[in-house]
């Protein structure tokens, strides 16, 4: 079984406790509509999908409840670190 | 053959025992459903101490996330939830039903479904967590005893899942 650290639990957790959210540190435009159409799609639905080390978005669903973002390595599937939202990226 | 289907499945009737385990319905409890961005004027609203740590349980109020706490409390208990103060009071007492698991084999049988390192889990200490795939509370109320709330329409296939985990 993976265990995630859940930087609010403070503990390492079951991985069927959380959900994935997709990758972290997006900004929503302050002014969406004066945003072109190239730029807002590329908002919306352009992401990186690396290969090795990718920052995103995880809950810890049946836990705290609470979204929090991880650095994980999309190759070996080992979690480098996670860290509460809103922290800058690591 | 026959087959049983979850819909087919009851609420226990009646406490169920084997060797080292015994699994019984909880009494009757209140339960409230507490938030609040800050902890000191939501514990000055119900007149009670909220515990700061996730995980901790205060005269059973446990705190589940960083803004959120559940109180499992004696059947009759009120709390005060109207002061117009930016906090949230939810009477939630029949959202789930307690299950009570006791014994010397309490620890292996909740782990039977529960993916936490159980035996590690201190006693005093609850937390939100999954059963298989249903979503329960966790207290630890001693070594060898557990509450375990269950929001109710799942009660009766975590209960008859509790009795196939057992010892026979
Ligand atoms: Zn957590």
């Amino acid at each position: 079984m993976l265990l995630i650290h859940c930087p609010y639990c403070e503990e390492d957790r079951p991985e069927v406790e959380f959900v994935n959210g997709g990758q972290a540190h997006i900004a929503r435009p302050a002014d969406p509509s004066s945003e072109s159409d190239a730029d807002w799609e590329k908002y919306l639905y352009i992401r990186r999908n690396p290969r090795g080390r990718h920052h995103e978005r995880w809950r810890h669903i049946h836990g705290c409840g609470r979204f929090f973002n991880a650095v994980r390595d999309t190759v070996s599937d080992r979690f480098e670190t996670t860290y509460k939202a809103g922290e800058p990226a690591k | 053959m026959s087959e049983t289907v979850a819909a087919d499945l009851v609420l226990l009737d009646q406490p169920f025992t084997a060797p080292g385990v015994r699994i019984a319905i909880a009494p009757a409890m209140m339960r409230y459903a507490l938030r609040a961005r800050d902890p000191a004027v939501l514990s000055a609203v119900i007149g009670r101490v909220l515990p700061s740590r996730i995980g901790d349980v205060v005269d059973g109020i446990a705190c589940l996330g960083p803004d959120e706490w559940l109180a499992l409390l004696p059947a009759g208990t009120v709390l005060e939830n109207e002061t117009g103060q930016l906090v949230s009071v939810v009477d939630v007492s029949c959202r789930a039903v307690g299950i009570t698991v006791e014994g010397p084999g309490a620890v292996a049988l909740v782990a039977t479904g529960c993916p936490l390192d159980v035996e590690r889990m201190a006693v005093g200490r609850a937390t939100r967590t999954v059963f298989e795939t249903v979503e329960i509370v966790l207290w630890r109320k001693a070594v060898d005893a557990f509450h375990i709330d269950v929001w109710r329409s799942f009660a009766p296939w975590l209960g008859a899942a509790l009795v196939a985990g057992s010892p026979s």
